[in-house]
């Protein structure tokens, strides 16, 4: 349950014959409750990537499948965490948790058991009755991931989630978001810009050239994270120090770097 | 300068103002009381329209008569332009049978529907409330329309994901979220209507400010000119207050943007 | 916004059904005897009346002699709001005590609606041009005033200090330094002010006056001409519409060349 696979995917936005190519060939298989990060330049297409498991966007050849069925709009099992939190402002906190849920067409006690445990999850008890705008961005992005969580989905899309938030904050939650996969597993697609996120977070980080995006390069985190035990540290910045995390996360660097438009032979 | 000192200086500009008022007039004489009322001549006239009546009735029973038809006409126009404007900005099909139509409409002035409305349903109420309708309904739906399209993408997105069927949609996310600017939209067509229902009973009316204005100038009565203008202006303050009041109950939770724009 | 957005064909074709819909119901209205077409007449009654009207008098002179009436009128009044107005503004946007003196006289002066002037301006200019001109200018003074204000207020905190650290006076401030920043703001009031002084005009017309549109609008409707009134509505109609289109783009001119977006 949660199994992605992306089959000879390709996205043309505009016209097709002289629209902009974003995705070129896409192949890539993601196992149930694998952690994959993906990166590379802007432009690269692994927001469409994200958007197209998400069911905004469609291939414009290729098909994207979930458990062997195939993408066709945007639904709970797939739930998204946005960039700018998207939260309804006229809605609390919990009210924001509880639309996902009353439109599974649960029962009140359920929805309110499983919105309390969401909010135990995110340390977000205190603020239950809050509007977003009395929140700050670290909160309301642990509201978003918490409004996610709560409807059990197979797959979570998550598109530049930090990217709004200072340098502290993002800290704190990136260490919060490796708790919460070690604790409540599931599969997990995450789009970021930043190569030391995807390093610390993924299993397996998918690296992507410039427009039009082609698969470059995908490589395993988790065997060599098992290995040298990362899990044993609490702080992100004790992984980071680890010479096998410099290892790769450097290599992912050069990776990047051959991308940029004046270093391609 | 401080909110204290802000009153103070316009409570002297108001002073001036009603110094000045009774210097060119009663002390000097310098406006005739023909062209404009003295002091003196203005309270007459309030104390005539609000006790024995004039041009057929009291204040209050004229001022009752207009606000009464502007508040119908106002809801009818907003009852009907807000969910059409809704529509429009959700459904481009909508949008695009409709807009033609809206288009031709939309340029002729409130005002400009007086003659014709006379024409067709004489002096009464009736041609009164189909005028405030056409001067109330285009800003809503033009408001509501833009307030629709410009929600911001991803909470349609995340209302999508989150798997809300169409009712849910409406009434959860979408009203809301268009909120503030169906909400200018309402100031607006409020405005319009109550500036509409004026000129409107200017032009022919049995009952209502407008008539009070009218029959005062035909009475060549300055004093009563400036009752009417005065008694426009305080209304319509009033209503605008009002609906900023309900605006602020229904927006409360819109403190990033700011409810009035 | 689920809605895919249309192909130019589709919403030609769409824009065609809705406008076809619209005219022929109201063919039919009429035609069927519905309604009697005193009261209705057809769309085409109404396109012949408008162009007859072209060259035909009506209530002493023909479409475009009223219109030309009303223009004449209408620059007057708008100009005379813009030259008061926006330099009014700008002071006011400058000098705080100004701001603080005038302000209270605006915010009261704001609820009475221009209409409401009417027989004031009947009293004191009769039917002539004063008339209408004082209502136009109630109505196009406002936007005027306050987009100048807001342009002069809002601006650059950095500039005003690069000048005052030049040593520039307040004349020179305003003139070279406020009204060169707020044109962006003042462009627009000024399309606002277009606006509502032509719907002011048609106000004003429909009572104070003895020429224009809205009084050949008010003698139709008296002498139950139906078609004509219709006609005057279109002329007012295209008029304003032409007003506001040659003003946006005007408008976007100016923001083009200042590099503002559309």
């Amino acid at each position: 349950m949660g199994s992605i696979r992306f089959t000879e995917v390709n996205k043309v936005f505009g016209p097709n014959s002289g629209g902009a190519k974003v995705l070129d060939d896409i192949n890539l298989e993601i196992a149930e409750k694998e952690f994959v990060a993906i990166v590379g330049p802007s432009g690269c297409g692994k927001t469409t990537c994200l958007r197209i498991v998400a069911g905004f966007e469609q291939p414009t050849s290729g098909s994207v499948t979930l458990n062997g069925r195939r993408v066709t709009g945007p639904a709970p099992d797939r739930a998204v965490v946005f960039q700018h939190f998207a939260l309804f402002p006229w809605k609390t906190v919990r009210q924001n948790l509880d639309l996902g849920l009353r439109n599974k067409n649960l029962a009140k006690p359920r929805r309110d058991e499983l919105i309390a445990g969401a909010l135990h999850l995110m340390n977000l008890e205190s603020h239950a009755d809050a509007f977003p705008h009395q929140l700050s961005g670290g909160m309301q992005q642990r509201v978003a991931i918490a409004r996610a969580y709560v409807l059990d989905p197979e797959v979570l899309l998550m598109d530049e989630p930090f990217g709004s938030l200072d340098a502290q904050t993002r800290v704190v939650m990136q260490e919060e978001l490796v708790r919460l996969a070690r604790v409540n597993p599931r599969t997990v697609l995450f789009v970021t810009h930043s190569v030391e996120e995807a390093v610390y977070l993924a299993d397996r980080v998918v690296i992507m050239t410039r427009r039009p995006g082609r698969i470059k390069e995908v490589l395993d985190i988790r065997t060599k994270r098992n290995e040298e035990e990362w899990n044993r540290f609490q702080k992100i910045e004790d992984v980071m120090d680890q010479e096998s995390f410099i290892h790769l996360r450097t290599h992912v660097w050069k990776s990047l770097r051959e991308e940029k438009p004046d270093n391609r032979s | 300068m401080t909110r204290r000192r802000q009153t103070w200086v316009g409570l002297a500009t108001l002073a001036m103002l009603v110094g000045l008022w009774f210097g060119l007039t009663t002390w000097s004489g310098a406006v005739s009381s023909g062209r404009f009322p003295s002091p003196a001549d203005f309270w007459s006239a309030l104390v005539q329209i609000l006790t024995r009546g004039y041009a057929g009735g009291e204040l209050f029973t004229h001022a009752t008569h207009s606000v009464i038809l502007v508040v119908v006409g106002f809801f009818v126009a907003t009852a009907t332009g807000v969910p059409l404007g809704l529509w429009m900005g959700w459904s481009r099909r909508a949008e695009a049978i409709i807009n033609p139509v809206f288009l031709l409409i939309r340029p002729i002035p409130p005002l400009a529907w007086i003659p014709l409305a006379i024409l067709w349903l004489g002096l009464g109420d009736a041609a009164k409330i189909m005028v405030i309708w056409f001067a109330a309904f285009v800003p809503s739906v033009i408001n509501s329309f833009a307030g629709v399209r410009t929600i911001d993408r991803p909470l349609i997105e995340a209302a999508r994901m989150l798997g809300t069927p169409r009712w849910r949609f409406v009434t959860e996310i979408l009203a809301p979220a268009a909120a503030p600017m169906i909400f200018t939209g309402l100031r607006l067509s409020l405005q319009a209507a109550w500036t509409t229902l004026v000129a409107a009973e200017l032009v022919g009316a049995l009952v209502g400010l407008g008539l009070v204005l009218n029959m005062a100038q035909q009475d060549i009565y300055p004093g009563m000119i400036l009752v009417g203008m005065l008694s426009v202006g305080i209304l319509g303050f009033a209503m605008t207050w009002l609906l900023a009041a309900a605006e602020h109950r229904a927006l409360g939770w819109n403190m990033a943007a700011g409810s009035s724009r | 916004m689920t809605d895919r957005p249309l192909s130019l064909r589709e919403t030609m074709a769409s824009g065609l059904a809705g406008l076809g819909c619209f005219l022929g119901i109201w063919t039919l209205l009429t035609v069927s005897g519905l309604v009697p077409r005193q009261f209705l007449p057809t769309p085409l009654d109404v396109t012949s009346r408008f162009i007859q009207l072209l060259t035909t008098p009506f209530a002493g002179a023909t479409l475009p002699q009223h219109l030309a009436s009303s223009f004449k009128r209408y620059i007057v009044g708008v100009c005379l709001a813009a030259s008061v107005g926006v330099p009014l503004g700008l002071m006011m946007g400058w000098f705080r005590w100004l701001d603080d003196i005038m302000a209270p006289i605006f915010e009261g002066l704001r609820f009475i609606a221009p209409i409401a002037w009417v027989p004031f301006a009947a009293l004191w200019f009769g039917t002539g041009i004063g008339g209408p001109v004082m209502i136009i200018f109630a109505g196009a003074f406002p936007p005027c005033l306050i987009n100048a204000y807001r342009g002069a207020r809002f601006v650059d905190p950095r500039l005003i200090e690069a000048a005052q650290m030049l040593g520039t006076g307040h004349l020179r401030t305003i003139l070279e330094i406020l009204l060169p920043a707020s044109i962006p703001s003042i462009v627009v009031g000024l399309r606002v002010s277009a606006g509502l002084g032509w719907q002011s005009l048609v106000g004003a017309e429909l009572i104070v006056a003895a020429s224009g549109v809205g009084f050949m609008m008010v003698q139709a409707q008296a002498n139950v001409s139906t078609p004509t009134v219709m006609a005057g509505m279109i002329a007012i109609g295209l008029a304003g519409m032409l007003i506001d289109v040659l003003l946006r783009q005007g408008e976007a001119s100016i923001r083009r060349r200042r590099g503002l977006s559309a």
